[in-house]
């Protein structure tokens, strides 16, 4: 979920990558609440929801060598609505209800309604995460201990 | 998937359809069925309506089916031209992951028609060592009758089994010239969703009045 950022070149790319970020980051009751609206349309199943595992690697300090974390289950699924519009999605996590309510999200996203679900459901959304992602890096760094060496007494 | 294949087959995203029902158990059934056919070579089985996934345009529900059965990331495939339609290359690549070659040397397994069976050159027949890493080849015929009748001997036969496969003599004479046991290419003769296997095992004998030595 990293690796997105050398292909949001195009700005479509780029736009549907936020969404889909977004959308990964939900808990499952925050698409709940939208549920009706999401499947009130006729779609089917092209991938149903199915449960894996896939490796996390990661780079000491960001920048190092990189090493394997571990592994984390994931669960995807991909939909298409009756109009061709195809959505993914790839949620941290074995929760197959919360996957599909993703794909079916992405898929609306994609169509004329875009402007519609961007402010009904991302920009909400979005802005939640950010503000308890702020409020959680607050926390952290009202936790942080400067050290600072004395000057050592000789005598 | 990653998401660079996501945006590449967004373009085809339209042709995706559901594969098997249940990913698991059909696949296990299918592969179970594929089984079957290479240890009894000549003995027609058959795929239950249940465990056959959604018709996809051009081809057999036995070879979509054992397609999504048999492939995945580690098994490039070879498409006839008849079955190179953007719908198979779509949903084969997004179902079983495989990639598509168009060299028929690195492919593991091979999807063909019947126009393509006078010529099976190219295709791996793996080597003395590792004779497993052959191409697997999977033929779709309208039928599984209606050919001059042969005789399957060798081994999971007790004595002889009878086939009428619609196939021509150039077939069998390509397949005896590339059996070099252990090295060697086993098929798959694929029908509506019926499945027939022979192995590279088998011998095939025809009728003694027409005998050209095939055996």
């Amino acid at each position: 979920m990293t690796a997105t950022s050398a292909l949001s070149s195009r700005p479509e790319h780029a736009a549907r990558q936020h969404w889909i970020g977004v959308l990964s980051r939900t808990r499952r009751a925050d698409l709940l609440t939208h549920e009706p609206a999401l499947r009130d349309a006729e779609y089917q199943l092209i991938r149903a929801p199915e449960i894996g595992m896939t490796l996390v690697r990661g780079r000491m300090g960001g920048s190092g060598a990189p090493f394997n974390v571990g592994e984390m289950s994931v669960t995807r699924c991909v939909v298409r609505l009756a109009d061709g519009r195809t959505g993914y999605s790839y949620l941290a996590g074995r929760d197959k209800a919360h996957a599909e309510l993703a794909a079916l999200a992405d898929a609306h996203l994609q169509g004329a309604q875009q402007a519609h679900w961007m402010r009904e459901l991302i920009e909400p959304l979005a802005q939640a995460q950010a503000a308890s992602r702020s409020r959680q890096q607050a926390e952290t760094a009202a936790t942080k201990v400067d050290f600072f060496t004395l000057v050592r007494g000789e005598n | 998937m990653s998401t660079t294949s996501v945006s590449a087959t967004a373009a085809s995203a339209h042709l995706l359809q559901p594969a098997f029902a249940d990913p698991v158990l059909d696949a296990q059934r299918s592969f179970r069925a594929a089984l079957k056919a290479l240890a009894g070579p000549g003995i027609a089985q058959s795929l239950l309506s249940a465990q056959i996934p959604p018709h996809l345009e051009g081809l057999a529900s036995a070879s979509h089916a054992l397609c999504l059965a048999l492939l995945d990331i580690d098994t490039p495939l070879w498409l006839a031209p008849k079955f190179d339609t953007q719908a198979i290359r779509a949903n084969l690549t997004f179902h079983c992951g495989c990639p598509i070659v168009s060299d028929r040397q690195n492919a593991r397994f091979a999807l063909l028609d019947d126009s393509q069976l006078h010529d099976l050159s190219g295709f791996d027949l793996g080597n003395d060592r590792y004779p497993d890493q052959s191409c697997t080849l999977l033929i779709q015929l309208p039928s599984l009758q209606g050919g001059r009748q042969v005789a399957f001997q060798g081994p999971g036969i007790e004595t002889k089994n009878h086939v009428s496969l619609p196939l021509q003599e150039a077939f069998w004479e390509e397949r005896e010239s590339r059996n070099d046991f252990p090295r060697g290419i086993d098929v798959f003769f694929l029908a509506g969703s019926e499945l027939m296997g022979l192995p590279r095992s088998t011998q095939v004998a025809f009728k003694p009045v027409l005998s050209k030595g095939g055996a």
